[in-house]
């Protein structure tokens, strides 16, 4: 590979990790830049949009180069970011070389900051937490507690067998419902909207509706709306997944009103 | 009030170890979330509704994740998404698509709408945090770095 290939190389792969793991457009199209720069080369256009990464050096030239990389939309994972943000700022104050970038950028990629016993745990405590704050009592909130390991430990399942993240909200929602609503009926004398909504939480699409603003305001309209379109469906499809177990259950109850 | 404080950065954190934020950060995330939580409480005692008090809340959250990015030297993504958790509208979620299933459709639209006003209120006070030039936040973050 010529030396401006293997540059272009460095730099689109640092972006696919960064966008993959949920950074900004703007980003994302920065620490490509910058990179190329570093590494001294003067002419080229990158162009990111939320699933992919488009990018050419020295088009007029013997060694031109360009590839395009498709990405998609991954799991959060925060700590990639930073240590990413971090490899690219070395790279800029130009204290690697190729060879090392690639190096780290690959600790990067395998880097994860808790195991799946922690984000089960977490899950749960996050829905216990919001079951709380929301109007819940403490005995509602240790009901969520239980219904959001439930949650974390199907979501983690799902994405081994690489279900749609469509039917993973919808599913999911409707198993933190049913926990519920089963509770509810067994007469366990819970709160079940509250313990609902403590459990639906983590499910609830906060990443993309902040990335999305962040990628509008950012000039990225294209990508910040495919963001907010995901934030709308992933909203719809928990309401479905809600909806539809809590018609269920009022079919099977012979019509009573629930809550 | 302590223990909404303290339950608030408690969820907070959890969200945090969801995706995968730095270890060394969990603190700082949680604080962010409760005082998030706290300046939407504060809010709604007011008599605001809760769209307004969601502006308010996003604008400080907003702003202290870039005031933290800029001194932990860590993208602000870290601390807004982890922080912005506690804001968003998981309860018009549910709601709407209850008052859906019961056929109370003047509800549904009622808490339809809701959600949307919230949403578009966490829109504006992120946009509204983001106004303020970043090499703000730098200087601030050299001065930080000055003091230690």
């Amino acid at each position: 590979m010529s030396e401006s290939k293997e540059i272009l190389n460095l730099a689109i792969s640092v972006g696919e990790v960064l966008l993959k793991s949920g950074g900004e457009i703007y980003r994302v199209q920065e620490t490509v830049t910058r990179i190329l720069e570093a590494y001294g080369i003067q002419d080229y256009h990158v162009f990111v949009i939320t699933n992919g990464i488009f990018a050419t050096v020295s088009e007029q030239q013997e060694d031109a180069g360009s590839m395009v990389r498709y990405v998609p939309i991954g799991e959060v994972n925060l700590k990639r970011v930073a240590e990413v943000n971090q490899l690219s700022r070395e790279i800029c104050e130009k204290k690697c070389s190729i060879t090392e970038a690639h190096e780290q950028l690959e600790q990067c990629r395998n880097s994860a900051s808790a195991g799946n016993l922690a984000l089960v745990l977490a899950c749960g405590v996050g829905s216990a937490g919001f079951c709380y704050l929301l109007g819940g009592r403490i005995y509602d909130s240790m009901v969520s507690f239980f219904l959001g390991i439930l949650l974390e430990i199907f979501l983690l399942l799902a994405g081994k067998y690489h279900a749609s993240r469509f039917l993973m909200n919808i599913l999911g929602s409707a198993l933190v419902t049913a926990g519920s609503l089963t509770l509810y009926v067994a007469g366990a004398g819970i709160l079940s909207d509250k313990v609902i909504i403590g459990g639906i939480i983590p499910l609830v699409p906060g990443v993309a509706l902040t990335t999305g603003i962040r990628d509008l305001f950012g000039g990225d309209y294209l990508s910040g709306g495919i963001r907010l379109m995901d934030a709308l469906l992933t909203g719809m499809c928990i309401a479905i997944g809600v909806g539809a177990m809590i018609k269920i259950f009022q079919l099977l109850g012979g019509g009573t009103l629930l809550l | 009030m302590i223990d909404q404080i303290l339950v608030s950065m408690a969820a907070t954190i959890a969200f945090a170890v969801l995706f995968h934020v730095p270890k060394s950060e969990y603190l700082l995330c949680g604080m962010n979330g409760a005082i998030g939580w706290m300046v939407y409480l504060f809010c709604t005692s007011k008599g605001t509704g809760g769209p307004v008090a969601s502006i308010w809340a996003t604008l400080a959250l907003t702003l202290i994740a870039r005031i933290l990015s800029a001194v932990r030297k860590m993208p602000s993504t870290v601390f807004l998404i982890t922080g912005i958790f506690t804001l968003v509208p998981g309860t018009g979620i549910y709601y709407t698509s209850y008052y859906l299933v019961m056929n109370d459709l003047e509800q549904c639209i009622a808490k339809g709408m809701e959600t949307f006003k919230i949403a578009g209120a966490i829109v504006l006070g992120i946009i509204f945090g983001l106004m303020l030039p970043q090499s703000w936040f730098n200087q601030l973050g050299k001065v930080w770095k000055r003091k230690v």
